[in-house]
Parts: C-alpha cells; structure tokens; sequence
C-alpha cells in the first residue's frame, strides 16, 4: 500500500513537471537558425539571398546561405519560388534574381559581368585543399555553427576593380567544385555579346510526342555561343490576351529553356523581349498516332542572339 | 497515515516533477518549426541586414530595403541597421561590408515610408 502511494506522487509529480515545462514555461527559442523559420520567410529570405547575389555575384556566399535554409535541393526550392511568384504576377524585377541565381547555381558559375561593366570583376576559385580557416572574431560565419569548433569557410578572393573602363565584358569560366581535392585551372575570360543582342529565330519545329502535353510551345533561347540564357523574357499574344514566360524557371531543362501551354486552334506571336522580332502566325500542330487517332501536338522555337 | 508516510510521498512527488521538468526542459523540449526571422541568432541577423545592403547598393531602393528589414522586428529600419552596424564593427566585418551597411544606415535614417509626410 506504502510503495503504491509512493508511485502515486511520483507520477502525480512527473506530470505536473512536464506540464510546466511543456505548457506553462517551454524552452523558449532566443538563437534560432534560418532552418526552422516559417516558410513564408524562408521565401523572402531566399529573396534577399537573390538580391544580393545579383549585387555582388558571389556564388558561393550565395550558396552556403542557401544551405541556412536547410533545404533538401535549394535549386528547386529557388525555381519553385520563381515560379510561384510567377503565378502570384509579381513584377519581372523581382522574379530575376531567383531564376538568375537558380540558373547559376545550376551551371556552376556567375552568368553574366558583375555590373554594367565599369569594371571587370575576377573571382579567384581557391584550391579546396587549402582552406581558410575563420577565426573566432571573424565577420559573420554563415555556416551553421552551434559548437566552438573552428569552422571552414568556402569564399571566394576579393574582387578586384579596376578604373580604367573596358571596352568589352567578360563571362567567368565554372568555378571548380567545393568538393574538389585537386587545384583547379585558372580562370579564363571570354567575350560575351551585349546583353542588348536581338534574338533571331534559328529554328521552328512541330513535336508531335504522344504522351506529352498537349500544346505545349518550348523555348530556348542561347547567345551567339549557344549558351543558354536565363532571366530572358518572352511575350506570348494571342485574341485572348498577353502572356509572359520567362526563360531560366525550369533549370532542369536548361537555362534558357521556357514553356506555353497554347489553346487549340488559337492563334500567338511570340516576341522575345531583348530586341527579338516578332514571330506571328504560331498554332499548336494537330498530329496523327500510329492508330490515325488525332491529338495536339507542340511547337519548339530556338532563338539566338545575333 | 504517519508523518514519515507523507513525508516519503511528498519527497517521491518532488523527485516526479524534478523529472518531468528535466525531461520537459532536456531531454525532450519542445521543438519550434515555424519561427518568425525576430529570433534569429544574431550572427544570422547581421548576415541578413548585410545582405539586404548589398542588395540596397544596387537596387537603390529604400522601400524595398525597409520592407526586407521590417521581418526582423518592430524596431525602426535604422535601428535594425545600428545594432547591425555595432555588431559589424565589433566583430571585424570587412570595410567593404561595413561601408555597405553605412550606406543602408543612411538610407534608412532619411527614409520615409509612403504616405508619410516629412517633418
């Protein structure tokens, strides 16, 4: 009877412990980490990663933020922000920076020139077997680091600027992976055209693929290299109205690649924003099966920079 | 029941609790997913102003910065960035990234949300 009454006030005890600490006085959070945030957050923190990336084109200070977020693929999660932001009808502006960085995280590398090119930013890809170590008094650690241990840091060399203004621009080749045990070549530097280089029509083809979706108009959009571009925006018009894709959404089918799905018997144009032309009579094609069935087919543009 | 009996049962409650509360606060506390950016560890916090100036330089548009600011708390932008700044400098940000947050700092001290009339 005696150890009964004593199991009594130890369980009666335990649960008004856990009460307390449950319900009444929880471990309050003071220190939290950007992974746990709301995912409302998550996005606009995505958004400020964006916008900074494309200030100053530090890939992989970019993409050890992104890691803060604990995202399992963050080129996905970039991707479907933009595409969610699309389809809220948010302005181009802001829908850039993530379809840029998603689209430069995918391939490796910074894009574009750093600026309107008064100056040629260089940026150094250090050899991964040579790390720098952050110290304790370090400006900010963006990795995750909840222990006193020393923290490996991957950064980039300091841009270099220089005053006097060049008279063409410059793409950087692939950054060497983080990963990497073997030291990289050095960086070289390749004309890139203008930005403002119209777009042609280098092709139009009809797909006709049973099984894909049906009216779907695909594009690609390259520079006079056949690198694909991304952040490219397209407008698509027909008697019902004005669309707009952008290209770089979707990096898992490449860069410049972008999608319409067109109604039947409907009649577009496609005009590429950056001085494209503008391509009219485009209708989706009616294809034939192997059992004379009928079905809609799709349309495949590829345009290049001149 | 005797004296030593009750005894006994308050001390066994007292071990109870004592329990609940080190498995409640320890063992298994309760575990936040859905937090707001306010409580943000502050390393993560200056990480973020920072970025929000970088941006700033090149967007050079204090709306869009104040409103990028303003899902850290309800402090006022400026003072946001000035506890920024302060940590900056004490934890040796580079110049660059101090000049950037100056720059953030100044645009915040002389912006004015819309629909607010200027002193």
């Amino acid at each position: 009877m005696k150890i009964l009454h004593l199991l009594l006030a130890l369980l009666i005890g335990l649960g008004l412990g856990l009460a307390y600490s449950w319900y009444i006085s929880p471990v309050t959070y003071v220190d939290a980490s950007p992974a746990i945030l709301r995912s409302d957050f998550k996005d606009q923190f995505r958004d400020v990663i964006a916008a900074s990336y494309v200030s100053t084109h530090d890939l992989a200070r970019a993409r050890a933020r992104l890691s803060l977020l604990g995202d399992a693929d963050v080129i996905a999660e970039l991707s479907a922000q933009a595409q969610r932001m699309v389809a809220a009808g948010e302005s181009f502006e802001r829908i850039q920076p993530l379809a840029r960085l998603a689209a430069d995280l995918q391939q490796g590398f910074v894009s574009s020139p750093a600026t309107s090119t008064e100056f040629a930013v260089i940026s150094t890809p250090f050899a991964a077997d040579t790390p720098i170590v952050a110290s304790p008094t370090a400006a900010p650690d963006v990795t995750e680091t909840q222990s006193t241990a020393e923290t490996v840091v991957p950064t980039l060399a300091t841009a270099t600027t220089s005053t006097v203004t060049p008279t063409t621009s410059f793409a950087q080749t692939a950054l060497i992976p983080l990963a990497s045990s073997t030291f990289a070549p050095r960086p070289t530097f390749t004309p890139i055209p203008p930005p403002s280089a119209p777009f042609t029509l280098a092709s139009q083809e009809s797909i006709c693929e049973p099984g894909s979706q049906a009216g779907l108009m695909q594009f690609i959009l390259m520079d006079q290299r056949r690198i694909q571009l991304a952040g490219i925006e397209i407008v698509i018009t027909s008697n019902q109205g004005e669309d707009h894709s952008f290209t770089g959404f979707k990096p898992e089918l490449g860069n410049g690649y972008a999608d319409f799905v067109m109604q039947a018997e409907t009649v577009y144009s496609v005009r590429v924003v950056d001085g494209g032309i503008l391509i009219p009579d485009i209708i989706a094609p009616i294809c034939t099966d192997p059992n004379n069935g009928k079905y809609t087919g799709g349309v495949l543009l590829v345009f290049q920079q001149k | 029941m005797t004296t030593s009996t009750w005894i006994k049962i308050i001390i066994a409650a007292a071990i109870g609790t004592v329990l609940g509360l080190v498995y409640g606060w320890v063992i298994d506390p309760i575990e936040y997913t859905d937090i707001t950016p306010n409580i943000l560890r502050e390393d993560y916090r200056a990480d973020y102003v920072l970025m929000a100036a970088e941006a700033y330089q090149s967007e050079q548009d204090p709306e869009t910065a104040a409103r990028r600011l303003a899902i850290l708390g309800s402090e006022a932008p400026a003072q946001i960035v000035t506890s920024t700044l302060a940590y900056a400098e004490k934890n040796k940000f580079t110049e660059s990234e101090i000049i950037l947050l100056k720059g953030l700092l100044t645009a915040m001290q002389t912006y004015q949300p819309q629909g607010v009339a200027a002193p």
